[in-house]
């Protein structure tokens, strides 16, 4: 059983009073598996958001299916072991934010005792212990973002969908997030996890799937993904097409930036010194090399650059 | 569900509806000087000061009527569409809790407020006349009825904000309410004494769409027994159907039609909350 699957996920939005029709989910399948940290990534307006509205039931699907920990999406079964901290998260601010909690808690059908303790539990897991009694519209957005983290945890579901659970955060804010992820995963928990910060992702996900457009364009291991490929920067005295050609034959790809710089692309690092030797015997100047190993940021780019051509 | 009308009544206390009900209070307490003002003006004998209190209750029981129901309006229309635009209901509608329970639950929170306020009311004008040596029950006779012109018009707001933001939801509630009460205050008599066919099918047509001269005749049926003589008395003039048709008398599926009508709007808001996205 997969924690998240979805079967040709689409959704269209049709404005009300006619205009064009927005295909926000187009043809999605995704597969996470249970017990890993998977990050959902994609460029802005890819249907990220979309998609995690249709898991958790508060937006209909045009067509496909969504299945959530083996239920249909927005089922009660699926929502009953199921946290969500939404991206626009605006909270019922009038409470504090223990009262919030335990209103959380209590639609999550907790009892009285277990919720007691498990409120002390994440509001020190998300760092806003001595806060617990100011109301919550007194929070800075930092802090409201945290308790909605609190939120989504209270009721140890098996399944956690955090919707861009740092874009408030301070670098500390963002490694306590990373923190409470990691606490996730070792209680054997899955957590389905939207970020434009790739760095983060790359540090706490397991697993990602790369999204544009509405559909998986890359999906798999973090460590599959990432296999020791290589990004250089070379440069010469000159770029010819004698030179690039030349390249060509050890990279597997390569990119003029300027009539200075190329980028090229290798699969591991053994091949940065056969690169050179191509491009001494194709008889370029070298100037400079840098090499480093391929980020998610890079991976990223390429994919959704790729796209676009 | 318990916990959405807790919510539901702590967001009415956070929107200082409790205001609302001070307010009317003390107008409703104002009331008990209204026999003896009555009294002063009109000669000053013992009959004058009993139709002053007559009057105090009849006036206290439409201020009720009107102030209740325009609370709930106020209640339920940002419930929805308000809500899901704040952002408050994304949060809560992945707890595993149904639509209907959602909907329902803020339903019986506005519910709930408006019958203890219309409770409430209720008692300060029964204290109102009996500091006057005039302990009367009529209100309380009434009451029920009285509630539920909340209860119809906060149905209505809900339906409506189900897909109306809260500004557009009251209006187009009061818009109905004021049509209702035009066509019964106004069109009625014309339609009535000229004996136009046409605008008795619009006074009774609008009857059916938004009952409120319906639920005006349920509340008098309760109070008017102690109208002063001769204020509720026919206009000498008129066939048999022409009065009728200007003083509808209850009939006995009055309150069914009232209770199916409440029913069907609540029903309606529902399945349009049930059926739409929520982000
Ligand atoms: N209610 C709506 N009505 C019309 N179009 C919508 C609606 N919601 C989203 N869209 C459109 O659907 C597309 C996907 O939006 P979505 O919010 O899912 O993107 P996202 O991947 O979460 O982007 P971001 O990274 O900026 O948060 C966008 O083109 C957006 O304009
Ligand atoms: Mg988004």
């Amino acid at each position: 059983m997969w924690a998240i699957e979805t079967r040709n996920l689409r959704k269209v939005f049709r404005p009300l009073f006619g205009g064009k029709p927005i295909t926000a989910v187009d043809n999605l399948n995704l597969q996470v598996p249970p017990g890993t940290v998977f990050g959902f990534l994609g460029p802005n307006g890819a249907g990220k958001t979309t998609t995690i509205q249709i898991l958790i039931g508060n937006v209909y699907p045009t067509a496909g299916e969504a299945f959530v920990l083996g239920h249909p999406a927005g089922a009660i079964a699926a929502k009953r072991k199921l946290g969500f901290l939404p991206e626009k998260f605006q909270f019922h601010d009038f409470l504090t934010a223990e009262e919030f909690l335990r209103m959380h808690g209590r639609l999550a059908k907790m009892d009285g005792a277990t919720l007691q303790k498990r409120i002390d539990e994440v509001l020190e897991l998300v760092g806003l212990a001595e806060r617990r009694k100011s109301k919550i519209r007194e929070f800075s957005k930092g802090m409201q973002q945290r308790i909605g983290l609190a939120q989504a945890i209270i009721h140890d579901p098996d399944l956690v969908i955090l919707d861009e659970p740092t874009s408030a955060l301070d670098p500390l804010g963002r490694r306590r997030v990373r923190e409470v992820v990691q606490y996730l995963k070792e209680r054997g928990k899955t957590v389905f996890l939207n970020s434009h910060l790739l760095s983060e992702v790359e540090r706490s996900c397991d697993e990602v799937a790369i999204i544009n457009r509405g559909r998986v364009v890359k999906q798999g291991a973090l460590d599959e993904l990432l296999v020791n490929r290589s990004i250089v920067s070379i440069e010469l005295k000159r770029v010819e097409p004698r030179i690039l050609e030349g390249m060509s034959k050890v990279a597997r790809k390569v990119q003029p930036v300027d009539e200075r710089r190329v980028t090229a692309e290798v699969d591991e690092e053994d091949a940065v010194p056969e690169l050179v030797r191509a491009i001494v015997e194709s008889g370029g100047a070298l100037l400079g090399l840098q090499a480093h190993r391929e980020t998610l940021e890079d991976l990223f780019i390429q994919t959704v650059e790729g796209e676009a051509k | 569900m318990g916990v959405i009308v807790a919510l539901t009544l702590k967001e009415a206390m956070r929107r200082r509806a409790f205001l609302g009900t001070v307010i009317i209070l003390i107008a409703l307490y104002g009331l008990s000087f209204l026999p003896r003002a009555f009294k002063e003006a009109f000669g000053g004998n013992e009959r004058q000061f009993e139709v002053g209190v007559n009057l105090a209750v009849l006036f206290g029981v439409d201020i009720i009527k009107f102030f209740s129901a325009v609370l709930a309006i106020l209640l339920c229309a940002g419930a929805i569409t308000a809500e899901i635009e704040r952002g408050y209901l994304a949060a809560i509608l992945p707890r595993p809790l149904h639509r209907w329970e959602l909907y329902l639950g803020k339903w019986l929170g506005v519910m709930l407020f408006s019958t203890a306020n219309a409770t409430l009311w209720t008692a300060m004008l029964w204290v109102s006349v009996a500091v006057q040596g005039e302990p009367r029950m009529e209100m309380w006779y009434a009451l029920p009825y009285v509630l539920l012109y909340p209860v119809l018009y906060g149905t209505l707001a809900l339906a409506l904000s189900s897909f109306l933001g809260a500004s557009l939801a009251s209006m187009f509630t009061v818009a109905a309410g004021a049509f209702a009460y035009f066509s019964d205050h106004f069109l009625r008599p014309i339609a009535a004494l000229f004996d136009v066919k046409f605008l008795q099918q619009i006074v009774w047509l609008s009857e059916w769409t938004v009952p409120m001269a319906t639920l005006k005749r349920l509340v008098q049926a309760r109070v008017d027994t102690i109208l002063p003589p001769g204020m509720d008395d026919a206009p000498p003039f008129g066939s048999p159907e022409v009065l009728a048709f200007l003083k509808p008398t209850v009939q006995t599926l009055d309150g069914v039609y009232v209770a199916v009508y409440i029913t069907i709007a609540l029903l309606v808001g529902l399945l349009i909350f049930w059926r739409r996205d929520v982000q």
